[in-house]
């Protein structure tokens, strides 16, 4: 095949993924993957929300407060323990707009999807950031959801404010 | 004066390389490249698939899920025949089975397309990575290549030209983003101060502590080399087309490389399938080796 033939083929089939590429993208909010724009780390500046996850005892006294991070009660607990992406975990609880009881039994089975034998109750919290005017980054931490080996997945172990 | 056509009738003649002479370190290098973009495929495949069993609810959807329901992948082990599917695919092809069944030649096109399944079954939570991007561009290049083109050597050269296009062009778009978005103040430091404290947070969520490094607490005390940082990043992305060239595409790979190395440092997020991929296109590895290993020529 000459060259002048196959730079042919190339050239319609480049720019054919390009329009389609395009087109995703345009009708899919900028993500179709493979496709995307790539907007990640475009939003600079702007407050985030992450979430962290504490083990808590059965017999302590629960608050629903929002305090400092370096605040928050409860036993330290790393997710990826229990194979969990801690970025799934964040977007799962700052995304959710209404829980109910669905959302609280997906929540138990992504943390407890393989649960220790002896008992084990989890604090979610929801975790926000932002840039004060004196130019310091403020963290804050809100209790969302109690999870627990012992505990039924329902609407009773929510920030009230949630429910 | 250079006009819109010749501009890129110039680019695809730097990407593709047709009427070139063939060598054994273009021919290795092509196999290799492909074998890394099969292998990071069937990782994805799998990675995704047992991540997706625990997954009952969806938050967000993306790609396919967004026109069908996907739903049916949860709840049941769908996710794990269908890496099994993808893998045998990815194999098949790499094996170029079309030598002996009909239709062989779509082995890669219809891995590619479980794949895109895949990441719509996985990515249902609210997460929109895009660490997987260029080995998803990677496959659909080969995709192409075996529908396309009926000579193998001038396949490979499109599906790596491919690769090379649009990695240019998704780290200029990123580039776009960040202006769009933010304008010339997107390289404030503070915003840098921002993220470390995003992923410290993360690291905390993960493993339940978390330290800076060196080179975080730096950024954090120092708003001026917070800003360096994410200026290099910007201007790395924006220059991120050039690689559609032949004479700075190294640099410019090289480039980007150091990109992902700050952002491992400063972020603790290392794409790794991406890393290992530029490693792989930011190197002159066909002249190596056929420096190494040079062909016999018969004089006559």
């Amino acid at each position: 095949m000459s060259g002048k033939t196959l730079s042919n083929k190339a050239r319609t089939t480049m720019w054919s993924v390009i329009f389609v590429y395009a087109l995703t993208v345009a009708v899919n909010l900028g993500e179709f993957w493979p496709f995307s724009i790539y907007p990640m780390f475009s939003q600079a500046g702007n407050p985030w929300s992450r979430s962290v996850v504490r083990e808590v005892p059965p017999g302590d006294t629960l608050s629903w407060d929002t305090t400092a991070l370096a605040d928050i009660p409860g036993q330290p607990y790393g997710v990826r323990s229990g194979g969990v992406d801690p970025i799934d975990l964040a977007n799962f609880v700052s995304k959710t707009k209404e829980w109910d009881q669905d959302r609280v039994e997906a929540l138990q089975l992504m943390l407890l999807a393989d649960p220790p034998k002896d008992p084990l109750r989890l604090m979610v919290y929801r975790v926000r950031a932002r840039l004060t005017e004196t130019d310091s980054v403020a963290i804050t931490a809100t209790p969302y959801v109690l999870v627990g080996t012992d505990l039924a997945p329902d609407e009773s172990h929510l920030n009230p404010e949630l429910r | 004066m250079t006009t819109k056509a010749s501009f890129f009738g110039n680019v695809w003649e730097n990407l593709f390389d047709f009427g070139r002479p063939d060598s054994r370190g273009q021919r290795i290098f092509r196999r290799v490249f492909e074998a890394f973009i099969g292998a990071g495929s069937i990782w994805l495949a799998w990675y995704w698939g047992e991540y997706t069993l625990r997954i009952s609810d969806i938050v967000l959807e993306l790609g396919f899920a967004r026109y069908i329901d996907i739903s049916f992948m949860h709840g049941n082990q769908l996710p794990i025949w269908n890496a099994w599917a993808i893998t045998a695919l990815v194999v098949l092809g790499f094996l170029r089975i079309d030598r002996w069944v009909p239709f062989g030649r779509w082995a890669y096109m219809l891995a590619t397309l479980l794949l895109m399944l895949q990441y719509a079954a996985r990515f249902v939570l609210g997460e929109i990575p895009h660490s997987s991007n260029l080995v998803g561009m990677g496959i659909m290049g080969f995709a192409l290549a075996e529908l396309i083109f009926r000579d193998r050597t001038e396949g490979g050269r499109f599906a790596i030209g491919f690769s090379y296009f649009f990695i240019g062009l998704g780290y200029t778009s990123a580039a776009l983003s960040k202006l769009v978005a933010r304008g010339l103040t997107w390289p404030d430091g503070r915003h840098l101060w921002l993220w470390v404290n995003e992923k410290a947070v993360d690291e905390m969520a993960r493993s339940g502590s978390v330290e800076l490094n060196f080179v975080q607490q730096l950024a954090v005390d120092h708003w001026w080399i917070a800003t360096a940082f994410l200026a290099f990043g910007l201007l790395t992305e924006a220059c991120a087309w050039l690689v559609w060239f032949r004479k700075p595409r190294y640099l410019v790979m090289w480039g980007v490389m150091a990109l992902h190395m700050g952002i491992w440092v400063t972020m603790d997020i290392l794409f790794a399938l991406s890393v290992y991929e530029i490693l792989l296109l930011g190197l002159p590895w066909a002249a190596f080796i056929d420096r190494l290993f040079p062909e016999k020529t018969s004089l006559s």
